[in-house]
């Protein structure tokens, strides 16, 4: 594992990039070498509270998928399993879809040898809908006028069209209700170091990207893409190392609080009562990929007579299925239409398995 | 000995349903609330098999495979041990008390662990009475 500040040579995607557009040149040198048969990056929308993912094959429509964007995530590990399988890819991944793709590289539904996985730290999203209405309520801004977010040192920052920046508190704006996703704000893993590289602000100078590099092939990548004439790199400060990671500590150390506070005040059963059985949480979670050959639809569990169904026969299932590789994506809790917590349930079961193996090393009884 | 309550019990084929088999051969006694459903390998119960049990109306489920070790295809045992463990996370979060759900480890010679099993898991199943779901 090495650090370095990488810089793109190419002014175009320097000045498009959220840092030193490293990212997209290497998106590009992997495109302009055939070593990949297409990318799978992030496209603004309407604006930048939504970003759909598309799959780009020629390296000038990079351009208009680099930046940030911090709405809630894409399935991209899903999109690969079931588009890409057979295709070569290089993507971008926030630490949940890392973990989703590692979960499906376990199941043997991606790969690892078809696949670049460019790793974006994450602070965390916001979903679309109340983020436009946190700029206007705590910013007295409007929303349409944002063109960057950022969390830095525990505030919410928005950059608007006439170069002026505006600050909150997390903290002021997660209390009442806004701010991060509610996964977000418990999700403890804020550096991809499964994928190949890990990239970031964190410990960056102005206009360069910080990248932690995980593996052989990460290395590849930035020797690659240095040779190819589209990166510059140098070595990063000591002091940017260390402030890097202590922020990294900061900000686990605040998820693991939102954790003891969460997990014990859900009630499971109350929260179940309001489901309507419409399977949009299976359908969107990208661990749940066999639910088109789904036992909760086999006919010894399909229950159409009963709603609620019954908690156990249902998401009970499900759980038992899954929730101990669940990635606290938070897809679930997004499309649910009764507004349940499904991530936080599956969340909280898969850390209560995860710390009872810890304890137990599985002594078999 | 009547009462209503109904325990589900999985028994592995070469073990825990020898174990049944020796325990009724020998007339021992024990509450005969059980119903027996024979299955091949502790190894092959998933967990949604307990919960639909469960949500038919069993007050309690009983697992029966052979002792560590001796699992008639190798390991089948062991990877049910610890399917066990996320069963009885689970039930918790679904308002079932993990002492409904039980799983043992008895040989086909071991009719009195059976019947002692048997025994005890009623005498739980009694003092928590029936299961009532959501
Ligand atoms: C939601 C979010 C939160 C972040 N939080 C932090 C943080 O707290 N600390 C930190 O050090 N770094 C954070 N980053 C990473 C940082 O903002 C930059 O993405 C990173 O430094 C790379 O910069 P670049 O200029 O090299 O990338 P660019 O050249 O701008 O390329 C970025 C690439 O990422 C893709 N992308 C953009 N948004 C997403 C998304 N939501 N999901 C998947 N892919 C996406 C783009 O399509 C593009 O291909 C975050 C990024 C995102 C998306
Ligand atoms: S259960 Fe929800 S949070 Fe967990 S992986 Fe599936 S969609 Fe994501
Ligand atoms: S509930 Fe189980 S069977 Fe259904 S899609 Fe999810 S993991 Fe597959
Ligand atoms: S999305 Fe919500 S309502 Fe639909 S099945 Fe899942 S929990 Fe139930
Ligand atoms: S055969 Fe008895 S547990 Fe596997």
């Amino acid at each position: 594992m090495s650090y370095v500040l990488a810089k793109s040579q190419n002014n175009e995607i320097l000045e498009a990039g959220e840092c030193g557009g490293a990212v997209t040149s290497i998106l590009k040198y992997l495109l302009d070498e055939g070593l990949v048969d297409g990318v799978l990056a992030l496209s603004p929308q309407d604006d930048v509270y939504d970003a759909f993912p598309v799959f780009v094959t020629d390296s000038e429509d990079l351009l208009k998928t680099a930046g940030s964007y911090h709405c809630a995530p894409t399935m991209i590990g899903d999109l690969v399993q079931k588009y890409f399988i057979d295709k070569k890819v290089a993507f971008t991944v926030k630490p949940c879809d890392m973990r989703a793709v590692e979960e499906l590289i376990t199941r043997h539904k991606i790969n690892r040898d078809n696949i670049y996985m460019i790793g974006l730290n994450c602070g965390g999203t916001v979903s679309p809908v109340s983020g436009r209405k946190m700029i206007d309520l705590f910013y007295e801004a409007n929303p349409d006028d944002v063109v960057s977010e950022e969390i830095d040192k525990g505030q919410f920052i928005i950059e608007l069209a006439d170069g002026s920046e505006e600050a909150v508190k997390i903290h002021d704006l997660e209390n009442e209700g806004y701010g991060r996703r509610n996964n977000c704000q418990r999700c403890d893993v804020k550096i991809p170091r499964k994928a190949n590289i890990a990239c970031g602000n964190w410990g960056a100078e102005d206009g360069w990207t910080f990248i932690e590099i995980n593996d052989e092939k990460g290395q590849e990548l930035i020797d690659g893409a240095k040779k190819a004439g589209i990166l510059e790199t140098k070595s990063p400060s000591d002091a940017a190392v260390e402030g890097r990671s202590k922020v990294e500590n900061i900000m686990i150390k605040m998820a693991k609080k939102n954790q003891d506070a969460t997990y014990p005040t859900v009630s499971e059963m109350t929260e179940w009562s309001r489901c309507i059985s419409c399977y949009a949480c299976r359908d969107v979670c990208p661990i749940c990929w066999c639910f088109e050959n789904c036992e909760l639809n086999k006919p010894y569990f399909k229950d159409e007579a009963n709603i609620p169904p019954v908690p156990i026969a249902f998401q009970g299932v499900r759980l038992s299925h899954m929730s101990f590789s669940c990635v606290d994506c938070g897809q679930c809790d997004d499309v649910c239409p009764m507004d349940i917590p499904v991530s936080l349930i599956f969340d909280k079961l898969q850390k209560k398995y995860y710390d009872r193996k810890k304890k137990q090393s599985y002594e078999v009884i | 000995m009547s009462d209503d309550l109904k325990i589900v019990g999985l028994l592995c084929n070469w073990c825990c349903y020898g174990g049944a088999d020796t325990a009724g051969t020998a007339r021992m006694q024990y509450s005969p609330n059980i119903r027996i459903i024979r299955v091949m390998c502790s190894g092959r119960i998933n967990p949604s098999m307990i919960f639909k049990a469960f949500q038919e109306g069993a007050d309690g489920v009983f697992v029966g495979g052979c002792h560590i070790g001796d699992c008639h295809y190798d390991a089948g045992n062991y990877k049910w041990s610890r399917r066990s463990k996320i069963v009885e996370d689970i039930l918790e979060e679904f308002g079932i008390e993990k002492e409904r759900f039980r799983h043992e480890w008895i040989s086909a010679s071991e009719g009195e662990k059976f019947q002692r099993t048997m025994e005890e898991f009623h005498k739980t199943l009694t003092k928590l009475g029936p299961l009532e779901l959501e």
